[in-house]
């Protein structure tokens, strides 16, 4: 008896540091759904964490279980593994699976419209266009070399000219000058750059060819059969917290200082900054997380130019037509 | 003596602050790597600042290392005693226990993370950490008692279990104890590195990876300090059981016979069985894990999976030459990293014994190497050493030498007493010393010290190339976790595991005849 107990109490505590926060605040009646996100708990998930401390999940009926996103966290493993209901990803690596794996991934929705991926540099070493990056050295975390290369070819430059890198999280070898430019979200570094005193550059890979979503919505299409009902729910929640956020994008940060972004490392200003940032990537006309017939078409033109053959299949927007 | 004591302890501390006044100018002056390097005082001060985000992520950290090096030190033991005890399951578990201590860290860190949830991944990471140094040591310890003391216990009638508690479990205390004391910054290290990974809420991995976005060293410097001051003190904590009992049950006299004595004389036929057994043993495992997990077959690859993945696809051609080229690439840098690694641990072994003050006064720089998170010193080492094969190099001897230095200079510290008396006797120098009884004598401890250096040779060509040059199997393993490539992911997990097995066979094939003409046993 005393053992179950210490046992119990002991794994708690263990999952209590992962699975913060414990969703016991949320009414039992409701139905659990986990969200896998894709990175550390930032202000590209803003929208979500409004929408869990406005309530509007539980509105829903959902009883949402939030789990942050690292580097070994490959967003689509922990659906197919069943750990999470619905995740974000890159639209090109989930539809490369997709083709090659033959995985059963849909993607649902479109949380950046334009994504934010770009080049970044220093203003006193300006990197302005593609053609800007001959004989320049760039770092890239590995994952985004495909995506860097596609830029490159739809802007004519020739891979060979350009000395990729890895990209390691830190921007110190770029504000030093050992690199000359970084891909990173652009929403993001030059916020850094600046606070170290210098002035940054950027452009997005979407401006010069690569017309991709980015954090993608992504289900498997055995979760769109059994929870299609939770799926929607999900979405309109959490679109209701993209709005309220976009309300006053520099105000929110603030309140979440000592919750969801408590002991991040990073700092509120920063969030602020990739708030107002984001803002303009994300909002559109048919209302956050919607994919026109126009941009799923250049998502797929793009994605062919790295020869991943994305097809309108891969995409379901009846899911949003239900919010 | 009392006054010669002091003055040691006093030159120690004297280097201490010297080397702390060199560090705080090169730091204020930024004169190494334009500035990258932060000042002391500037990392102390930004701890300070930073003081309230501490405790949530050392409180998780200690709690993921802790259940760790409890569960890995405890399997370990056990695991040590029962190897010792019964030869026959040693040979069957050595498969186990070679490709448990080979999985490098950053390719086992994705499996865990696709197969299990939660905390899972970091208790298992910090247990992996620590099983093999422990169990290694308690295999050494119980095979190296003096066989003296087992005749005594069996003339008066003792058992197998007598003999075990009352000579071998004593005797190999100090050695348990030492391999404790390099389990424990394995267990804090296995702990960050999967919190880094698994996109848990807090630990110091996931402070480290929220701040690495803000090139701010001082605080990098900082997270690696709160992971160097608590290795550090389960380190100190060790070493200070450890002096306790060392003192006490160091052999006095040279043992007239060999250690050990086990008869291995086996027929043929058992000895194959054996070694098959013990290769397909791990993949068992492997494959039972797997089935038992219930994890899908897309992500979790079986032993059949991973074949089909290399040699039955219409992509494997390609495959294959991916991982060849990667390995081209990964394979020399790491011989060359792993010989420069032992060498230089050799050398601060040799000076542990000739210069004592050099080494007490550098050994919280090498604590610091060990602890400091390789991740958050990448942009200081790839602004002083550049992207090529040097910073590869350098990391790599890093990340090696440590253990094997412990290892070595327990195996120094370990001679008998009367044996060094001989030549002290004819007023030998210490050199002399050295070179006659103290290297020949501690040879079982330098071959397990060069076993220990070749996974984590690989660990640091892999994590130098993933993380500064973009190459060889360390950066394959990260992109092909970004393009899903499950196949690969494995494939250059098993291929790094397989590395490390032939090169730690190559060791044991030379060390097992060197060891045998003088009447040793191998350090297990």
């Amino acid at each position: 008896m005393n053992l179950t107990i210490d046992r119990r109490h002991f794994l708690g505590l263990m999952g209590a540091t992962a699975a913060y926060p414990a969703m016991s605040r949320f009414a039992h009646a409701a139905s659990p759904f986990n969200f896998q996100a894709s990175w550390i708990n930032d202000a590209e998930f803003m929208g979500y964490f409004l929408a869990a401390d406005k309530g509007f999940y539980k509105e829903e009926g959902l009883e949402l279980s939030y789990f942050s996103g690292g580097p070994d966290v490959i967003p689509e493993s922990t659906i197919i593994a069943g750990k999470a209901d619905l995740t974000l990803t890159t639209p090109d690596t989930t539809i490369k699976a997709i083709v090659e794996q033959n995985a059963p991934f849909k993607i649902i929705g479109a949380q950046y419209q334009k994504n934010p991926i770009g080049i970044v540099s220093l203003a006193k070493n300006p990197i302005k266009e593609p053609k800007d990056l001959i004989g320049k050295t760039l770092a890239v975390p590995p994952v985004n070399v495909i995506s860097v290369e596609a830029m490159l070819k739809i802007s004519g430059v020739d891979r060979a000219q350009v000395n990729i890198v890895p990209y390691a999280y830190d921007p110190t070898p770029l504000i030093k000058g050992e690199i000359d430019a970084s891909l990173d979200f652009t929403t993001n570094v030059p916020f850094t750059i600046k606070q170290s005193g210098a002035d940054a550059v950027s452009f997005l890979l979407y401006d010069f060819g690569f017309t991709i979503f980015n954090d993608t919505v992504v289900v498997t299409e055995e979760a769109l059969k059994t929870k299609r009902k939770e799926i929607v729910a999900f979405l309109r929640a959490s679109r209701k917290g993209w709005d309220e956020n976009f309300k006053d994008p520099a105000a929110y940060p603030a309140l979440l200082a000592d919750s969801w972004f408590k002991g991040t490392g990073r700092s509120i200003d920063n969030e602020v900054y990739f708030n107002r940032a984001q803002k303009p990537l994300m909002e559109t006309d048919g209302g956050i997380f919607s994919m026109s017939e126009d941009s799923i078409a250049a998502n797929i033109e793009a994605l062919a130019a790295v020869g991943i053959a994305a097809k309108r299949e891969h995409f379901d927007t009846t899911v949003l037509e239900e919010i | 003596m009392a006054i010669e004591a002091i003055a040691a302890r006093f030159s120690t501390l004297r280097n201490w602050l010297v080397l702390l006044v060199l560090w705080e100018i090169c730091g204020r002056l930024q004169v190494i790597a334009s500035g990258a390097l932060p000042a002391p005082s500037s990392i102390l001060m930004r701890l300070w600042i930073d003081r309230a985000d501490y405790p949530p992520h050392i409180l998780a950290t200690l709690e993921g290392a802790g259940a760790g090096f409890l569960i890995g030190n405890s399997l370990a033991v056990a695991a040590g005693v029962l190897f010792a005890l019964f030869p026959m399951a040693a040979r069957l578990g050595r498969g186990v226990n070679i490709a448990l201590f080979a999985l490098p860290a950053i390719a086992i860190s994705p499996l865990l993370v696709l197969t299990f949830s939660g905390a899972t991944p970091r208790i298992i990471l910090a247990a992996i950490g620590c099983y093999f140094v422990t169990m290694s040591s308690t295999v050494t310890g119980i095979s190296q008692t003096d066989a003296r003391m087992i005749d005594v216990i069996r003339a008066y009638g003792g058992g197998r279990w007598s003999i075990l508690a009352l000579a071998q479990m004593r005797s190999a205390l100090p050695a348990i104890l030492s391999g404790l004391r390099i389990a424990a910054p394995n267990a804090v290290l296995g702990s960050i590195l999967a919190e880094f990974g698994g996109g848990g809420r807090f630990g110091l991995g996931v402070y480290l990876l929220g701040s690495l976005g803000r090139a701010e060293p001082d605080r990098l410097w900082g997270i690696g300090l709160a992971a160097t001051l608590i290795a550090g003190l389960a380190y100190a904590l060790f070493s200070l059981i450890a002096v306790r009992f060392t003192g006490a049950t160091k052999a006095v006299t040279v043992p007239a016979t060999a250690p050990g004595g086990e008869a291995t004389s086996w027929p043929l036929w058992l000895r194959l069985l054996l070694s098959t057994g013990s290769i397909l043993i791990p993949i068992a495992l492997w494959w039972l894990l797997l089935i038992a997990m219930g994890t899908p077959a897309m992500i979790a690859k079986t032993p059949v999976g991973l074949f089909e993945y290399l040699f039955l696809l219409p992509n494997s051609g390609v495959s294959q030459m991916k991982l060849l080229a990667a390995l081209g690439q990964t394979l020399p840098l790491t011989i060359v990293g792993m010989a420069l690694g032992i060498a230089f641990a050799f050398g601060l072994a040799l000076m542990s014994v000739l210069r004592p003050g050099i080494i007490r006064g550098f050994m919280p720089v090498a604590l610091v190497t060990q602890t400091m998170p390789l991740v958050a010193l990448t942009p200081l080492l790839v602004l002083m050493l550049g992207r090529g094969p040097s910073v590869i190099l350098w990391i790599t001897i890093s990340v090696t030498f440590f253990p094997a230095f412990v290892t070595m200079a327990q195996g120094l510290s370990m001679v008998p007493r009367a044996a060094l008396d001989v030549p002290r006797a004819y007023g030998a120098s210490l050199f002399t010393q050295l070179r006659l009884v103290s290297v020949p004598a501690s040879l079982p401890y330098l071959f397990a010290a060069t076993r220990l250096a070749v996974p984590r040779a690989l660990l640091g060509v892999m994590i130098a190339e993933w993380l500064a040059t973009g190459t060889g199997l360390g950066n394959l393993l990260n992109q092909s976790r970004g393009y899903l490539d499950y196949g690969m992911i494995w494939a250059v997990a098993v291929v790094s595991v397989l590395m490390s097995v032939v090169f730690y066979q190559c060791v044991v094939l030379i060390e097992r005849p060197v060891l045998a003409r003088r009447g040793m046993h191998a350090a297990q």
